[in-house]
């Protein structure tokens, strides 16, 4: 108990220890985060990571037959090809030629079933509509059903001697040349090469119109109603407030919407395989996912998982491209 | 090496492989050697049981004990697994093959060559099918059903119309035009189907596409047999004489139960599921099958399906999985009721379901003469089930009148040109 000794120092020893305490701590605390983590982390590195490096690895590779034989060699080995299966997939007019079906197909869809979604939730924002729940519910449950299993659904409305759209068409053509005194058919081809697109168009919009709508609501539900009733206040109509307001402030909501729908319909699948099962002349390369998907199944060549991967990875930088493209014109607009 | 290299790796998943057994507390005697067989047979409502037949092997043979597992997917997909257990070294040991598909699994070395031990057992089957499972001059495995093409009709209606039943191609062509006068059709343009189904038809014409010449593959459509096909189905088309629908779609179905559609060129294991597509019509009892008419100038016809059972390379135990591979396909009555026209020597029963809707005809007896008469010539070249979307692609097109038949020839050989360079394999040019 000396009076010699320096007052700073256990204070300063307090306070190191309580710095180390707190070090400690935040290690514990760190490590039971990462533990809560873990289980993530490690599905995400195997259902996500690792095949994107192997396919990115596959993508440069290519397995041909060992030996030179009728038959090869009994065996594949694989060389590395470098930018080979890339030369091929872009220099492939069946691969321009689904990406364009594709965009074509984004280009009319998208917007459709986006503003089809923004009207629905702002229909239901809006106090016009009661039991909101059921509604929301009603109207994302397209989403809920299987994609292959909704487009055989669609498949069956537009089959060609099925259709009850057409049977209701045939109906009314009937009755009209009845009337007019001279044939008239109305009957719609879904299944012709100019109308396919749209009928699938149809289909993709009706499973996702009600998801997007999701998106928009909950972006709508944020937003909040102080500055309606400030508007209200200020003499504005419930549509300037739809159009100054509600509109504007789910800006950030449209841009998600329209990345997710991007990158979705570059990866349309389900709807042209199921259309291609009663419509051969779609073939098993009508989208580039399905080329994708051939090439891997050995049902086109070129085969196999090389080829197959450099299909994949060029969709995934071509969307995202489109992606980065879009984000910078929005984000140039609303600046 | 993949994701599945990786689950085995984790998990320590093993197939095929050696086990004590030590199942349970009844001690088994002595080591038992696990083999898997994996297959896609139909194993529908009323047929033999696949678990059945392999519950009476493994009780009579407690030392190699079989498990099967049906895969439910498309062919292409079973490939595709089979390749990746290979590579992970979790491959079944058994697994059941298309025809065409075996060369192209043997080019990748997916197969085990079991030539030694198959010596045994080849005697049981039918040659030409055995040569369906043997590549380069090794056995892969052991043959299991054919699929020769057949013609079936209602006759009902082809009495009523007073057609004869056609023995040859210009026969059927006279025969289809009558009908169609009459509103009827007694073929059916097939595009979903036109890969093997058309491919058949040019090998029963006498055709064979791909050829060995010095040591490179040699492919040519540009053959007589191969023009016949083209320009019989051309006039059919061009008059408008023949039903166009997909195997596969509605319209067929349709087509044959309101009895538009009164013949069809098909496989012979169609015979059940033409039965099963006009259960419960006026169509019960009417239908009968005759062999294939001929397009050349004997009679001969041509594969359209049908597969094997191959021992898939790794597989721990090749001479067990032989044996059983072996006694499961001679299990002739079993796998009739599955519907298959099965390889293995010996007389099929036609089940009373199928004779009764081919009004009491001894059907299995007309396919397996089918069998006898399959062309000898015609073999599949490694990469033939990359052809397919071209060639159906092509029989669209040709089916609604947008491009000649031969467009659909010319798209195989292009097609499988590019498979054969796809794959590394020397052509001839």
């Amino acid at each position: 108990m000396s009076t010699l000794t320096r007052p700073v120092a256990p204070e300063r020893l307090a306070s190191e220890q309580r710095a180390e305490a707190n070090r400690r701590r935040r290690w514990r605390e760190g490590r039971i985060g990462w533990g809560f983590f873990a289980p993530f982390a490690i599905l995400f590195a195997l259902t996500f990571v690792v095949p994107i490096l192997v396919s990115i690895r596959s993508s440069f590779f290519t397995e041909k037959a060992a030996g030179d034989s009728l038959y090869g060699g009994g065996g594949l080995v694989e060389t590395f090809a470098f930018l080979d299966n890339y030369a091929q997939v872009l220099g492939n007019a069946i691969f321009w030629e689904g990406m364009g079906r594709v965009l074509l197909f984004g280009a009319v869809q998208i917007p459709v079933m986006l503003g089809g979604a923004l009207i629905l939730a702002l229909l239901l924002d809006s106090f016009i509509v009661r039991r909101v729940a059921f509604f929301r519910l009603a109207y994302f449950l397209p989403y809920a059903i299987p994609g292959v299993i909704a487009a055989l659904v669609w498949t069956y409305i537009f089959s060609p001697g099925f259709s009850p759209i057409n049977q209701a068409l045939v109906a009314l053509s009937d009755a009209l040349a009845a009337l007019l005194g001279s044939p008239v058919d109305l009957t719609i081809d879904f299944f012709a090469p100019g109308t396919i697109i749209a009928s699938m168009a149809t289909m993709t919009t009706w499973t996702f119109m009600g998801y997007n709508m999701l998106i928009f609501l909950a972006a709508l539900q944020a937003i909040p109603h102080d500055l309606y009733e400030a508007a209200r206040l200020d003499g504005a109509s419930e549509f300037a407030i739809v159009r100054r307001i509600k509109v504007p402030m789910v800006g950030q909501a449209t841009l998600l919407a329209v990345l997710l729908s991007i990158i979705g319909t570059v990866q349309l699948f389900n709807e042209p395989t199921v259309l291609a099962a009663v419509n051969p002349w779609m073939g098993n390369d009508y989208t580039p996912m399905m080329l994708a998907y051939s090439s891997m199944m050995g049902t086109t060549s070129p085969s196999g998982a090389g080829p197959a991967s450099a299909v994949s990875i060029s969709m995934a930088l071509i969307a995202g491209i489109l992606a980065a493209i879009f984000a910078l014109v929005q984000k140039r607009s609303t600046r | 090496m993949g994701i599945a290299a990786a689950a085995t790796m984790l998990f320590g998943v093993t197939a095929c492989s050696t086990g004590t057994g030590t199942s349970g507390e009844e001690a088994a005697p002595a080591e038992s050697i696990t083999i898997d067989y994996l297959h896609r047979l139909p194993d529908g409502e009323g047929m033999t049981k696949v678990a059945d037949i392999i519950a009476e092997w493994n009780t009579a043979h407690p030392g190699v004990q079989v498990t099967a597992t049906k895969f439910d997917g498309k062919a292409a997909e079973m490939l595709t697994k089979l390749k990746a257990d290979v590579k992970a070294g979790s491959v079944s040991c058994l697994a059941q093959l298309g025809y065409a598909e075996v060369p192209t699994m043997y080019t990748e070395g997916m197969l085990e060559n079991v030539t030694d031990v198959a010596k045994d057992y080849v005697g049981n089957f039918s040659a030409g099918a055995v040569a369906l499972m043997t590549v380069n001059g090794e056995t892969v495995g052991l043959p299991q059903d054919t699929g020769p093409l057949v013609y079936y009709y209602n006759a009902a209606e082809f009495e009523r119309l007073g057609l004869t039943v056609p023995t040859t191609a210009d026969e059927l062509a006279a025969a289809t035009t009558a009908a169609a006068a009459a509103g009827k059709y007694a073929v059916a343009f097939q595009p979903d189907e036109a890969q093997y189904w058309l491919s058949g038809q040019t090998a029963a014409a006498g055709a064979a596409w791909f050829q060995a010449k010095d040591g490179k593959w040699s492919v040519d459509v540009s053959d007589a047999g191969t023009a016949k096909v083209a320009s019989f189905w051309q006039g059919l088309i061009d008059s408008k004489s023949t039903l166009v629908a997909n195997r596969w779609g509605d319209e067929f179905k349709q087509a044959l139960v309101d009895q538009t559609l009164i013949g069809t060129i098909g496989a012979a294991w169609e015979a059940p599921l033409l039965a099963g597509d006009m259960a419960g019509s006026a169509n019960e009892g009417q239908w009968a099958v005759v062999e294939l008419p001929t397009f050349g100038a004997t009679q001969m016809t041509g594969p359209d399906g049908g597969s094997g059972v191959a021992v898939m390379k790794g597989c721990a135990h090749p001479a067990e999985a032989m044996e059983f591979n072996n006694w499961f396909n001679t299990q002739i009555d079993p796998l009739v009721s599955q519907g298959l026209v099965v390889a293995a020597k010996g007389a099929m029963t036609t089940p009373d379901a199928i004779k009764s809707f081919y009004g009491g005809q001894d059907v299995f007896s007309v396919l397996a003469a089918a069998n006898e008469s399959l062309s000898p010539d015609f073999i599949y070249i490694p990469g033939f089930p990359a052809i397919n979307g071209d060639m159906v692609k092509a029989a669209d097109a040709a089916g609604q009148g947008t491009a000649p038949v031969s467009d659909i020839f010319a798209a195989a050989e292009k097609s499988a040109i590019a498979a054969l360079e796809s794959a590394g394999l020397p052509v001839a040019k």
